[in-house]
């Protein structure tokens, strides 16, 4: 789904709707579609089945129940904790990945339907031990305090920029607008992310 | 009030003693004395490479890159989740609860009862909703929730009070056992009965804030790991002794049977700051299941149970005189901290000198979590009455508001003193010139259209003393590392680049020469991180602890060089004599003469490296849509001090944080609760408001560097004045006073509704 375009003049982020994962509130809304699709679909669950995660470049096989949501699978099965949990019901962005390109709350995703996409982390955003341009920017600029809305905001801000490598402030502050910070680092995120050296380390994606 | 008992003794209100209010628990407990030692300082301004800087977060790359393991994010070998079942009821009777069917879940490895129905008073009722009722520890947590699903609880519901109004109204049902009403507490100085008939104008009206909870996003919760009769437990808290204490004490087990560890924290605002009960019934499901178990609240119960900022009422009375003189105070006021818990606050806010003044106040006690310190306890509450009175006397007055409060701010005990934590009337002048307050229109923007714009502002005060029972190890090993050790915990206010900056400033190396180790209760003693206490105990601390080390290896190095230990300097990575600096040798030369045997030293908080007082002030300029009732903050200007700045970078941090809450408070949050079931109507995060990116207005920050006063606290005071400073906005703006928070687009229109001729202005 592509993120809903926002309100003029945008009083807030509450008049946005970040884009949320295609499964989760989303498949429950469109509940006669889903199964008209899903009649040549094999019934799952409500046990464990075996699934395939491509994280970061790297495959994972695990086994979860159907309704595990992609961020528990990352955090509990696969030990990969840069997102975060923080309201786990799609308001509040802690737990931001990116998905085909696209950011997604990967509390509002079930795990088995992230299969066969390429998922990424704010972990997987480093090579080796360089950190990308834009997790660079956030520590210069100092865009993160206890840190805990960092990596959705990392992750937030790198997707805006493989799409839209010279965003107009405007433009930052409507990407990052589905991020929730409550130490206040909102100022110095937007400086980061603006920083023209955070778009130069930027792979158009 | 059919429940208030017999007035109490007027306590005195010594307010030219100092502007404090109560220290934070950690200032509170008895320190042991410190020991004297040698006078202590901060190396000269020019000489100092480090501090006062924009020195980055040390931690800052492992959080960027989702690598910082929190409390939430660490996984146990064998470790099980655990789950609470909280009471759906604001207030009822417990009368079964049945856990058989919960037991028998496979992957269930323990389950606990938290009341009991044959047990009095707390025991076998909820006073709250959420108010814990059993608790379960599985293989994983859909397990966890499951089995939480299957215990059976019989609740008798009982008439809960969701709001003060209700707990004070005479036909209230008596839900507290020691009455719904606390007992009137009173504070005045002077006669304000007959100071108020002097007045030349007077201002009459109700003001009120809200209930705000803290909102962290790493919710409360531990890991809980028993080895025999040991525990380790890693905990999402402000402060790590004082976690273990209260762990050990309600296991009743020796404290040093218990090991905390709080590597990274997700914020905590003063809701940390107190041990956690859910942390001890994770212990005791960890112990039943003999295996470790993690217990992380999810976001409705962290809402419901982990604290609150609590609401505050007052009905107030001020005079003036003809000259702009302030006369008198007199406020009868009242809030709710919910179940039992205080709502203290104290007005006039202490800034402004009224020469009489009173305050009877009253806790009404709800069916709500009860509150818990929320950064600056107390203030930014007295701040909105204070500050808006006093605009509204500006107004009687036909007064610049800016001016009345020039005329009218405290200043230093001596006038022929400069004090540097009562700074208001400079900074007053420069805050208004950022914000171009000469531009500000007397009342009401005249311009045509729906969008008007208004400037108002504000000040504040706070302590931010060091805690003498702080302490700290410095270690010198042989190959040339530093340690630096101090059971603090950093709550992302950058005390672990703190301990580092210090150590490595009195070692004169770079900041990646020393090691900072926190978050630890096998660390020296360090207060909990509240009260904007840390900075100052920590750096002081560290400071003094580093010293000793230093002057350890000096005392190793003189003989080499053939001076006296007092003759020599650490400096840029050398040891060296003060006068000759050619002549010495490098750091890890000097630390090669260890042999093998290291240097340990230990630091107590002494004086001199510290201070204690901050002053700082606000402005907000705002634009208000008259027809949506909808308030844009363009604009806010801060000039606040803290003594000397440690890191400026992070400083700045903490100065935009402490505002964009108290934006937060001011136009946003706001915990509700439903009127006849007490239940709240909002516990998550898209009904409960934060402020978001689009929200933030420019903010520009003046940060009055004081490099011989030492570090005060600066987590605390700039989160106070801003939504007064943007209340008075918006009456500038729109020419109508709202008196209470948050300044909703509803109460602006229900205000604009009620008074659309500008009645109070
Ligand atoms: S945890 Fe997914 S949006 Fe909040
Ligand atoms: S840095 Fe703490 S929540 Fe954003």
């Amino acid at each position: 789904m592509a993120p809903k375009k926002k309100d003029e003049p945008g009083f807030s982020r509450r008049s946005f709707l970040k884009t949320v994962g295609a499964g989760g509130v989303a498949a429950g809304v469109l509940g006669p579609a889903s199964t008209a699709e899903g009649q040549n679909v094999k019934a799952i669950g409500p046990a464990a089945s075996p699934i395939q995660l491509n994280v970061n470049g790297k495959f994972h096989r695990l086994e979860v129940e159907p309704r595990v949501t992609l961020l528990d699978a990352l955090r509990t099965r696969l030990n990969i904790t840069g997102p975060k949990r923080v309201c786990d019901r799609g308001s509040c962005g802690a737990c931001t990945v990116i998905l085909d390109g696209r950011t997604v709350y990967s509390c509002s995703m079930l795990a088995i339907e992230a299969q066969g996409k390429v998922i990424r982390t704010a972990e997987g955003l480093t090579e080796g031990t360089v950190l990308h341009s834009v997790q660079r920017a956030f520590c210069d600029h100092d865009g993160l305090m206890c840190g805990f809305c960092t990596p959705g905001f990392v992750t937030a801000a790198v997707a805006l920029l493989e799409k839209n490598p010279k965003p107009t402030r405007q433009e930052a502050r409507k990407a990052l607008d589905g991020n929730i910070c409550r130490c206040g680092t909102y100022p110095r995120v937007l400086e980061a992310a603006l920083n023209p050296k955070s778009a130069a380390g930027v792979k158009r994606g | 009030m059919a429940r208030r008992r017999k007035k109490l003794e007027a306590g005195s209100w010594k307010l030219e003693a100092g502007t404090q209010q109560q220290p934070p628990p950690a200032a509170q407990a008895a320190p042991p004395p410190a020991p004297q030692g040698p006078p202590r300082n901060w190396p000269p301004v020019a000489d100092r490479t480090l501090i006062g800087k924009s020195i980055k977060r040390l931690d800052g790359p492992d959080k960027a890159q989702g690598k910082a393991k929190y409390t939430y994010d660490i996984i146990r070998p064998g470790m099980l989740y655990g789950r609470l079942l909280g009471s759906p009821h604001a207030h009822a009777r417990i009368k079964g609860i049945d856990l058989s069917a919960a037991e028998k879940l496979a992957g269930v490895k323990a389950v606990l009862a938290l009341k009991d129905p044959a047990g009095e008073g707390a025991n076998g009722k909820a006073f709250y909703q959420g108010d814990e009722i059993a608790a379960v520890a599985a293989t994983t947590e859909e397990i966890a929730e499951d089995a939480v699903r299957l215990i059976k609880v019989e609740y008798e519901p009982l008439q809960a009070l969701a709001t003060a109004a209700q707990a004070m109204s005479a036909d209230a049902p008596a839900v507290f056992p020691k009455g719904n009403v606390s007992q009137q507490s009173l504070q005045q100085e002077g006669d304000v009965e007959a100071a108020l008939k002097s007045a030349a104008h007077i201002v009459e009206g109700t003001y009120s804030t809200q209930v705000q909870t803290h909102t962290s996003l790493e919710t409360h919760g531990g890991i809980c790991e028993w080895e025999g009769e040991k525990l380790t437990a890693w905990v999402s808290t402000q402060a790590v002794h004082g976690a273990r204490d209260g762990i050990a004490g309600s296991l009743k087990i020796p404290q040093t049977n218990v090991r905390v560890i709080t590597d990274y924290m997700g914020g905590g605002f003063g809701s940390k700051l107190g041990f956690d009960y859910q942390v001890v019934v994770c212990a005791r499901l960890a112990k039943l299941a003999n295996a470790p178990v993690k217990l992380m609240l999810n976001r409705k119960e962290e809402h419901l149970v982990t604290g609150n900022r609590p609401s505050a009422y007052a009905k107030v009375r001020a005079g003036v005189d003809a000259k702009g003189k302030l006369v008198a105070f007199d406020a009868e006021t009242w809030g709710t901290g919910g179940a039992g818990a205080g709502a203290a606050f104290r007005v006039p806010y202490p800034i402004y000198v009224f020469p009489s003044r009173r305050q009877r106040h009253r806790d009404a006690y709800t069916n709500a979590g009860p509150q818990r310190a929320f950064r600056a306890p107390g203030h930014p509450q007295a701040s909105f009455i204070t500050e808006v009175v006093l605009d509204e006397l500006a107004d009687k007055l036909r007064l610049d508001p800016l001016e009345l409060r020039m005329r009218n701010v405290l200043s230093a005990t001596d006038p022929s003193q400069e004090d540097p934590s009562r700074q208001w009337r400079k900074y007053f002048p420069m805050g208004a010139e950022k914000i171009g307050w000469s531009k500000r229109h007397p009342t009401g923007d005249p311009a045509s259209g729906p969008i008007k714009r208004g400037m108002g502002c504000a000040g504040n005060t706070w302590g931010g003393a060091g805690s003498r029972a702080t302490r700290a190890n410095c270690q010198i090993l042989p190959d040339g590392s530093v340690l630096a050790r101090i059971g603090t915990q950093d709550i992302g206010t950058g005390t672990r680049t703190l301990v580092a900056i210090v150590a490595a400033e009195t070692m004169g190396l770079p900041l990646t020469g020393v090691k900072a180790e926190i978050g630890d209760t096998n660390y020296p003693f360090a207060p909990g991180s509240g009260g904007s206490v840390t900075v100052a105990s920590v750096s002081a601390t560290m400071r003094i602890a580093c010293e000793n080390a230093r002057d350890e290896l000096f005392a190793k190095v003189a003989p080499a060089l053939g001076v006296e230990p007092s003759a020599l300097a650490a400096k840029d990575g050398r040891i060296q004599v003060k006068d000759a600096p050619s002549k010495g040798m490098t750091w890890r030369e000097a630390c090669k003469l260890l042999g093998v045997q290291p240097i340990s030293a230990d630091g107590a908080f002494g004086p001199g490296l510290s201070s204690t007082g901050t002053s700082g002030v606000q402005f907000a300029d705002v634009e208000v849509d008259i027809e949506t009732g909808v308030t844009r903050v363009k604009r806010i200007v801060c000039v606040q001090d803290c003594g000397t700045i440690m890191d400026k970078l992070t400083a700045e941090s903490q100065v935009y944080g402490g505002i964009i809450m108290g934006l937060g408070f001011a136009l946003y949050e706001n915990r509700i609760l439903d009127r006849n079931t007490a239940r709240m109507v909002n516990p998550n995060m898209e009904w409960y408001l934060l402020p978001g990116m689009s929200d933030i207005p420019e903010i520009d920050i003046t940060l009055v560097d004081q490099p011989d006063r030492g570090p005060v606290g600066l987590g605390e005071p700039p989160v106070i004045s801003t939504a007064a400073a943007v209340a008075n906005a918006v009456a500038n703006a729109i020419g109508v006073r709202v008196r209470k928070l948050p300044l909703s687009p509803d109460a602006i229109l229900q205000a604009l509704n009620e008074e659309r001729t500008g009645g109070t202005l």
